[in-house]
Order: C-alpha cells, then sequence, then structure tokens
C-alpha cells in the first residue's frame, strides 16, 4: 500500500509498486524506480468532471508517480498535512491539493459565487474514498468546528477546507466591502453552518 | 478519517492568546480597532466597522485614533465572539501597556484595545501606542528585546519603548565618500546599511529577525502630505526626478 507521510514542508511517498497522484512539478527528489507520468485531463472523475472542471476554472494539474522506491514532494515550502479517509468526503479548494492515493475519487463541486472574487475558481474539489491526501498551507491548519449556534466566517484567502454537513454562503454587502480587504482584497467571507470541521491555514494568501 | 490538525471550537479556542506561533485568538466583548484584512476567522456575532464610519457615531473614536493617514486601513471590530487575526504566517504577539508608551513599524501592528491611544510617530512608517491596554504585533521571527545605547538596521527595526526617538546614523566612510560624490551629483548611493537608527537613553528597542518589509500604502500618502511644504519649481523637479526612477525600474 502506498504511504503518505508529511515531514513539516515536505512530503514522502512510500511506492511498492502502487500510483499515486501528485501537483505536476511538486516533485523535489526521487530514489528508486518511479515513472511520472502527465495525467492528461486531471484531477480524476473523468470526462465529465473535466468537463465541469473547465467550465468552473477549478484547475488542478496532476501527474501520475508510479513503481517502487520513494519521492520527496513539496510546494513552495508549504506545511504539508496528510488526511486518512475512510470512505468519507473532503472538501478541499484544488490549490491545496498537493498529492493522493489511487483509490480516492476527486470530483468538481460547484460552490456559487465565492470564485469570482477570491480567484480560486467557481468551485471546489471533493474527495472521497479510501487512502490519504496530503493538503498544503500556508502555515499550521486548524480545524473549527461548527456546529448549530455555533457558526463560523473564514477568510476566503485562508479556507483550505472543509469536511462534514456544512452549508456555506457568503457574507457581502457594501458595508464590508469597504470595510475589510486591503484595496484589492475580499469583498467576501465565507460563512459556515451545519456540522463539520472548516481547514483553516494561519495566512491569508 | 483521521484529522491531524489540533480541532477548535468556540468554547475551546484560546481567550486572548495564542492558538499557535502565527494565529491569535481575541475574545471580543469590547471593540478592538484591527488592521484591515488581518481576519482569518471568526466565531458568534462580530462586526466589522470602518473607523471613518464607526467615529461619526461614537465620538470617543476620533481622539483614539489620532492618525488620520492610518484611517483608511483599519477597522473597528465589535461584538461578542472568538476572532482568529493572522498576517502572512508572521510571528504573533500580544503585548501589554501599562500607562506605558510604544512605538512600533505600522505594517506590523495587528490590533489594538481602546484603552490605547494610536498616534503617528515622527518617524515616517511607525506608529505610537499610549496609554493602558494590550496590543497584538507581528514580526518576521522572533522578537528580539535590547536596550539602548545601540543602533539599528531601519528594516529590521520593529518598534522601541520608553526611549527618546531615534536620530539617523551614517556610517562614517559612506559620509566621506558621499561628500565627494556630491559634489559629481551622485549623491544617494545607497547599499541599503550606510543608514541606521541611533538610539540613546533609557527604555526597550524590539527587532525582528528578517528584513523583508511589506509596502505600507500609508507612507505615500505620508510623504505626499510633506510635499506641500515643497515650492512649484521644487515639486516639478521632484516630479522630474521620480519619472527618471520609475522608468530606470
Amino acid at each position: 500500500m502506498a504511504r503518505l507521510i508529511a515531514d513539516k514542508r515536505t512530503l514522502r511517498v512510500e511506492l511498492a509498486g502502487e500510483r499515486i497522484r501528485a501537483a505536476s512539478g511538486s516533485m523535489v527528489a526521487v530514489e528508486g524506480d518511479v515513472e511520472f507520468k502527465h495525467s492528461g485531463m486531471g484531477g480524476g472523475g473523468g470526462m465529465r468532471a473535466a468537463l465541469k472542471r473547465a467550465v468552473a476554472g477549478e484547475s488542478i494539474s496532476l501527474m501520475d508517480c508510479a513503481g517502487s522506491g520513494r519521492v520527496y514532494l513539496a510546494k513552495d515550502a508549504l506545511d504539508v498535512m496528510v488526511v486518512d479517509l475512510a470512505g468519507d468526503t473532503l472538501t478541499a479548494e484544488s490549490d491545496h491539493i498537493l498529492a493522493h492515493t489511487d483509490g480516492l475519487r476527486l470530483d468538481v463541486m460547484f460552490s456559487g459565487l465565492r470564485g469570482v472574487t477570491s480567484g480560486q475558481g467557481l468551485a471546489t474539489t471533493t474527495v472521497s474514498g479510501h487512502g490519504q491526501i496530503a493538503l498544503v498551507s500556508d502555515g499550521p491548519v486548524m480545524a473549527l468546528e461548527v456546529s448549530p449556534g455555533s457558526d463560523l466566517v473564514v477568510d476566503p484567502d485562508a479556507y483550505v477546507g472543509s469536511r462534514g454537513a456544512l452549508q456555506m454562503s457568503l457574507v457581502s454587502g457594501v458595508s464590508w466591502k469597504s470595510v475589510v480587504g486591503e484595496g484589492t482584497g475580499e469583498p467576501f467571507s465565507l460563512r459556515f453552518i451545519g456540522h463539520g470541521l472548516v481547514l483553516v491555514q494561519s495566512a491569508e494568501r | 478519517m483521521t484529522m491531524p490538525a489540533t480541532t477548535w471550537t468556540a468554547a475551546t479556542l484560546p481567550v486572548d492568546d495564542n492558538v499557535n506561533p502565527y494565529v491569535f485568538s481575541i475574545a471580543l466583548n469590547s471593540p478592538w480597532f484591527m488592521s484591515k484584512g488581518a481576519m482569518l476567522a471568526y466565531y458568534g456575532d462580530v462586526r466589522f466597522e470602518a473607523v471613518t464610519a464607526y467615529a461619526s457615531m461614537q465620538a470617543w473614536v476620533a481622539a483614539r485614533f489620532s492618525s488620520p493617514i492610518y484611517v483608511q486601513d483599519w477597522v473597528i471590530a465589535e461584538g461578542h465572539g472568538r476572532l482568529l487575526i493572522g498576517d502572512r504566517g508572521y510571528d504573533l504577539n500580544s503585548y501589554d501597556l501599562d500607562a506605558g508608551n510604544l512605538t512600533i513599524k505600522a505594517g506590523n501592528l495587528l490590533a489594538f484595545e481602546t484603552g490605547l491611544e494610536l498616534k503617528q510617530s515622527i518617524v515616517p512608517g511607525f506608529v505610537t501606542l499610549l496609554g493602558t491596554g494590550r496590543f497584538i504585533a507581528s514580526s518576521n521571527g522572533p522578537v528580539i528585546f535590547v536596550e539602548p545605547p545601540f543602533r539599528a538596521d531601519p528594516e529590521a527595526l520593529l518598534g522601541w519603548a520608553d526611549c527618546p526617538s531615534p536620530s539617523v546614523h551614517h556610517d562614517a566612510a559612506w559620509m566621506a565618500a558621499s561628500i565627494a560624490g556630491a559634489l559629481q551629483g551622485a549623491f544617494g548611493r545607497a547599499s541599503g546599511e550606510e543608514r541606521q537608527y541611533d538610539f540613546t537613553g533609557q527604555g526597550t528597542v524590539l527587532l525582528q529577525s528578517s528584513e523583508i518589509a511589506r509596502e505600507d500604502p500609508a507612507v505615500l500618502r505620508l510623504v505626499e502630505a510633506q510635499t506641500q511644504l515643497l515650492t512649484n519649481s521644487q515639486a516639478g523637479s521632484l516630479g522630474q526626478r521620480l519619472i527618471a526612477r520609475a522608468q530606470q525600474q
């Protein structure tokens, strides 16, 4: 079984004849016999997802790494964390996906107008199945719990991903627009209600 | 699903303390002044109001925030909840002032309580906090405290407390070269290290361990305001020099 191991700002991948997918250009070192190949439409989910992705602008460029050995991956010296999925679903910004094991399915979920302003695309990526996914973040990630009566508002640039039964809406309005964010900054914020966890990084990019 | 990140709820987030070195959690009960864009996330009923809009409703704001060039970069957060703030992944620290004064680089000040009064420092790009209360500031790397007499690099200088404002020190060798150079009109050769801030007297100087500075929008407004000192012909020749500089880049 391929294993993803986070080591601060690098991800170590142990391969024994399996295949994983990693963000294109993220390989920094390799030991053993591993082949890299651009995975075409990328991102998984087949043709339908690829089409949705093209429409939504949620771009993700992945490569296949297959073989036996050890691969080191990193992206912009960002912190790396590995999430184990056991049949459940994680929502993540495609920018933050570094690598995932073969058993996971990536799909695109439309998330409203948010992308118009944050430049992060009109959609987010959902990851489901059994396996591991490595996410990158600027600084350590905090998992903030959302429950009924305890809503959470997040800066779109600090948002990494989420899990659980959450509804996301935009906090906007003239006052917000004129008040928060610098010049080109964020006129919108994200409000989460429901039950779940929201992953927030320590810096707004 | 196993999540390697620490899980927090509105109840378990620290009260006026760091969540990690880069994130600070404010337990909001009374208004705070906050730098725009510092907000990462919040729980509860929190409202953000422009300082200008708020000042028209609450007269005390104008007395506390006596720094017109920074007004548009700041908001007032009020309400009840937990507010998480961060700044480019820099280290965050909170400081308590007790009837004290502290001057800090404007771009590194993230939030302060309304018991403190903000004033513009004589040194461009710095602001002075006076009074009693807490503030939160960022630094690139840990903060280093030193006592005068001390000479600091302007970029690494984070602030100073209780001591007189610094004077500018120029390296003697550089001065000698520049005086000679000025005759040929080549004044202003800059390696970045020939100019230092000289601290004397009693107090504490705060340094950060890196020299990366953020573009501070207020510096432009500050310098622009000072050009009123110039006559029209002086302003014209300054303009020409600035255009030449912009074209060189």
